[in-house]
């Protein structure tokens, strides 16, 4: 009897023993704990001081370091008078310490401490951020380097790419939002008709108006500054000759993409998202906005006893109109070749041919995808060559023209010339990384027989209005997308915009099919081209909100993205108030952005003010004259836009009119009905809609029976800064004017009125 | 009111303020070098240079509260010209004028890379015995780099690069030691030395595109006699294009296996297919 007791207390005791050791294991793991503390601080980048956020002092943030295995403690203290949030760009962590304010938990509020505590089961290059509104662009990035628990031994440098703009990020939103051409006149790139003219493409300018597009560029702002880990140009002399050196590269820049070269030969690609890949040699490769890279860089050796040379490692913006150098060992320093600026209107000519009349794209059967046909090389000179002179190119027509008669066999392969002639790789000596040459070293395939969810998405733009959407629906007009833990997501996105966008997952890897088969690479942000189509998928293996968006700010703040929600998730403890977070969430896109405009001219003083949002738009026109005969009044529509392209837009309005007409005067309009200038309030009900050649035709029925239709013109680039506007209406009115951008806000104009004649005036625009 | 509003301007146009000089040395040759590197110092009432082309010393005025020496030298290395702070990079030096291509003193003659890679080889000592072998193996190599050389420049259709290129392969033809050749190769060498010569001397002597590749299109025909008669180091794609030289089809040889056609350049590059591998 006592014998049978004691064997299973004997057991018992042991399984509790191995149960303590176990945990004890557990216990061991490494805590390693920082504390960041976030202030605001002055910076001064270009001569002026400006205000930045800092934290511990600097930007970027302070590189986190750790190893797999060991457990993060990062005490966040928001010592600023604003909310604020760090996401763990690219972890996988539990949903509640993702980072994302009013998603997986409530914003850090003012002078609070926030924990976010969790393990590191991953090792790789990745970075951290502020995901609260704009603080990003102004300071707050900072590399975050995972290691292996054997990293391999070689030299290794965190870098961190960004950019700086001594404008308020929020004015930059706003303009962005406005239409408004400032950023394009900073960087020499309006495309007016006078340029187009003087360089031979006046008709590619016209069918580029005809197709409803406004001038085109590779990126949206100005920067004033480009950064490697916070400075310009630095220099690191550690470094000797015939070193090879690991560059953990993370691009922080709120919209920047950069051109990575090295002045010193060719770079080895040896891991990208975090992730290992097979090393993959290329002369130059571009970072998207949010990924990173691991490149190995050689400084080439040289003869024993001569002097050592430092190389150049140069991020060129994708827009070509600055760059930052770090410059890689001592001595002398031996400069990469600056990119040749962009051929604009061969990349407006391509944008043309590209687009449909009714605003979307066409690929022309061209399959694209994994960024391997680069539509763009038809504006990178290094690629394409400097601007033909025209001599040179009726040769090579004739050249092609014999051919084809020489061999009508080999039209074919001239159709492949046609097809070629994006493809960057084939187009140059010089190699260019794309994502169908990343290789995972493993087999990434997901579990088999695990249900298949198949997403679809579309992503859709309107630059004009700068709204950014997935299948034409921003943040707050979408419902959650529900995933279920144990299936397999698969997700096919095709870019109908016109711009490229980093689309991100949060919390996950995602495999990018790209045709390496079980070696398919693992990464988190892919770059979707305009007319590309890629398929990703990833195992559904955690729970809670994972938000999915394009990872340039000002797209997202617009409202591209989605949420992934996990059905039948616990509750997230950080979230007390669901409907209130989601409100504070969908706040983003609902955000109304104010512009104005007045000018003060000899004949009067006319202007409007407008405020304006995803859908909706309320705007003011008004014209006051100094006299009674020239009249006042003011025209208030309050209108919603209507569709992808938001060419429509039906409007109820209120106008209020004074005029003091001559005894006897009266004025009539086309349709013979007469006009009540001299007083008259009336409500109305119309139609705006946008026509080739960016006309916006505007038809109007007035409560007492009037009609008016009416066709607007504004903002003609006739040269850099000089813009015309023209209307005409069946009220028989008319205006021209010519415009002079002086500065941001302040311009001159010449008009001529038909109620108020002619007048010169000082026109100041916000 | 007017004249006061202008005179501040007027002012300021004609000078530059908080003047610093520094004498610094630019390498040049010539008076075209001179334009080149003062145009490139010249910033409107910020900076300007004016250089000696007998002490190649520039005389660096500057206004140091808006730039500073090092940028302006950036500016000037950019344009082609080594200094003391940057050496310019290659295409740059390349863009040169003829009579503008000093020597090259500052820049370090870069060891010979191993082209093999490294993680192919993980022992590196062991490698450069072993490589030291196989250069003396290999006397035709630096002709053969030389060749290549010239060939990616008129991938990038760059008749400047490609002039300069040749001058190189000029040089590496002079170099060979006829006594380590084999005895075949000895022989073909002598046969077709003659046009290799005269074809790389016309590519130099030229920076028109369509000239040098009728010379290359020969010289790769005899270079292809050279390489095929004796086992090269390395694999060398021996590779054809039907539509070049109007529809009559020519030859060149490349180091990697993907077509980069050096006689269509940006056009058509990816014209054409590998028709024989010599290693």
């Amino acid at each position: 009897m006592m014998d049978f007791l004691k064997i299973p207390i004997y057991k018992a005791l042991l399984a509790v023993a191995i149960l303590f050791s176990i945990s004890g294991q557990v216990h061991c793991q490494k805590i390693v704990r920082y504390d960041l503390s976030v202030n605001d601080t002055t910076v001064n980048f270009t001569g002026t001081p400006k205000r930045a956020i800092a934290v511990n002092g600097q930007i970027p943030m302070p590189t986190l370091t750790f190893t797999e295995g060991d457990t993060a403690e990062i005490y966040v203290h928001n010592e600023l008078d604003e909310e604020t949030s760090l996401h763990w760009h690219g972890l996988f962590l539990p949903n509640k310490y993702d980072g994302v304010p009013n998603l997986t938990q409530m914003p850090i509020k003012p002078h609070t401490t926030h924990l976010y505590r969790f393990a590191i089961i991953q090792n790789g290059t990745h970075w951290y951020h502020s995901h609260t509104e704009l603080q990003e662009q102004i300071g707050m990035y900072g590399s975050m380097i995972l290691n292996k628990k054997k990293e391999p031994a070689i030299l290794t440098v965190p870098v961190i790419l960004s950019e700086w703009t001594d404008m308020n990020p929020h004015n930059v939103h706003r303009m962005l939002h406005n239409a408004n051409d400032w950023f394009a006149i900073k960087k020499g790139a309006t495309q007016s008709y006078s340029e187009a003219i003087s360089q031979g493409y006046f008709k590619t300018k016209v069918g580029n108006e005809f197709k409803r597009m406004t001038a085109m560029d590779v990126s949206d702002v100005y920067y004033d500054r480009f950064l490697i880990n916070g400075k310009n140009e630095s220099q690191l002399s550690q470094f000797k000759p015939g070193d090879k050196v690991r560059l953990r590269i993370s691009n922080g820049g709120a919209s920047t993409y950069f051109w990575l070269t090295y002045a010193g030969g060719k770079m080895t690609v040896v891991a990208n998202d975090g992730n290992d890949v097979e090393p993959v040699e290329v002369d130059r490769l571009i970072i998207a906005v949010s990924e990173t890279y691991d490149v190995i860089v050689t400084i080439p050796a040289v003869k024993p006893g001569s002097t050592p040379t430092a190389y150049e490692f140069l991020a060129t913006s994708e827009d070509r109109t600055k760059s930052a150098s770090l410059y890689l060992g001592e001595g002398v320093k031996q400069l990469a070749s600056p990119l040749p600026r962009l051929k604009y209107f061969e990349g407006m000519k391509m944008m043309n041919g590209m687009m449909k009349m009714n605003g979307d794209l066409d690929d022309m059967g061209m399959n694209m995808s994994l960024n391997q046909m680069d539509m763009n090389v038809v504006m990178y000179p290094e690629i394409t060559g400097a601007s033909k002179s025209k001599k040179k190119e009726t040769n090579n027509a004739t050249a092609m023209g014999n051919m084809k008669m020489d061999d009508p066999g080999k039209a074919g392969e001239n159709e492949h010339a046609d097809y070629n002639m994006y493809i960057s790789n084939a187009l140059s000596s010089i190699t260019t990384l794309n994502y169908a040459m990343l290789k995972s070293p493993g087999n990434t395939s997901l579990p088999k027989n695990a249900p298949v969810k198949e997403l679809r998405f579309v992503l859709t733009g309107n630059m004009n209005r700068y709204v950014w959407s997935m299948d034409n629906k921003v943040v707050s007009e979408r419902d959650k997308i529900l995933i279920k833990k144990g299936e397999n997501v698969r997700m096919v996105i095709y870019n109908n915009s016109m711009m490229r966008h980093p689309m991100h997952l949060h919390g996950h890897d995602f495999r990018v099919l790209n045709g390496q088969g079980v070696n398919a690479p693992l990464k988190n942000i892919i770059d979707i081209m305009p007319m590309e189509t890629d398929t990703l998928e990833f195992a559904a293996t955690e729970s809670g909100d994972w938000f999915f968006h394009c990872h340039i700010l000002y797209h997202m703040m617009s409202g591209m993205g989605a949420v992934f929600s996990y059905e039948n998730s616990p509750a997230n403890p950080e979230i007390p108030n669901t409907r209130l977070a989601q409100r504070k969430l969908f706040a983003d896109d609902r955000q109304f952005h104010f512009m104005a405009e007045n000018d003060i001219a000899t004949n009067g003083n006319d202007g409007e003010a407008m405020i304006q949002n995803t859908r909706w738009s309320i705007g003011t026109e008004w014209r006051l004259g100094y006299n009674d005969h020239h009249g006042y009044e003011v025209e208030t529509h309050l209108g919603r836009y209507i569709g992808k392209m938001q060419w429509l837009m039906p409007f109820i309005g209120f106008d209020w009119r004074y005029r003091k007409m001559e005894m006897g005067e009266v004025e009539t309009n086309h349709f013979g009905q007469r006009n009540t200038k001299d007083k008259r309030s009336i409500l109305s009900a119309g139609v705006n809609y946008m026509l080739p050649m960016l006309v916006t035709a505007q038809a109007e029925i007035f409560t007492d029976g009037n009609l008016r239709f009416q066709l607007e013109r504004m903002d003609i680039p006739v040269s850099k800064r000089l813009r015309m506007n023209l209307m005409v209406n069946t009220d028989k009115e008319y205006m021209a004017a010519l415009r002079y951008i002086f500065t941001r806000y302040v311009g001159a104009t010449a008009h001529y009125d038909s109620d108020m004649g002619f007048g010169v005036g000082l026109t100041l625009n916000y | 009111m007017a004249t006061l509003l202008l005179l501040p301007t007027f002012i300021s146009c004609a000078d530059i303020r908080n003047v610093t000089t520094e004498n610094v040395k630019i390498a040049g040759s010539c008076s075209q070098c001179k334009e080149g590197i003062e145009a490139a110092a010249f910033e409107k009432n910020i900076s300007k240079a004016s250089w000696d082309k007998e002490t190649k010393v520039a005389a660096v005025t500057f206004d140091s509260k808006k730039t500073s020496l090092d940028a302006i030298l950036k500016k000037v290395a950019l344009a082609g010209y080594d200094n003391t702070s940057y050496l310019a990079p290659d295409d740059a030096y390349a863009k040169l004028e003829e009579c503008c291509r000093y020597e090259r003193t500052g820049k370090n003659e870069v060891v010979v890379q191993m082209k093999m890679s490294a993680h192919e080889h993980g022992a590196t000592a062991m490698d450069t015995a072993a490589n030291a072998v196989s250069a003396n193996a290999d006397p035709l190599k630096p002709v053969l780099d030389a060749y290549y050389a010239v060939k990616d420049a008129l991938v990038s259709s760059d008749g400047n690069a490609t002039s300069v290129k040749a001058a190189s392969l000029v040089k590496a033809l002079k170099a060979v030691k006829m006594d380590e050749l084999g005895s075949e190769q000895h022989m073909v060498w002598m046969k077709v030395v003659k046009d290799l010569n005269f074809d790389a001397e016309h590519i130099e002597e030229t920076k028109d595109l369509s000239h040098q590749k009728d010379h290359f299109s020969s010289l790769s025909e005899n270079m292809y006699k050279l390489i095929k008669s004796a086992k090269p180091s390395q694999a060398v794609y021996y590779q054809h294009c039907p539509m070049a030289k109007e529809g009559k089809g020519a030859n060149w040889l490349s180091q990697v296996s993907a077509i980069k056609n050096p006689y269509y350049g940006a056009q058509m590059l990816n014209c054409g297919k590998t028709t024989e591998i010599l290693k």
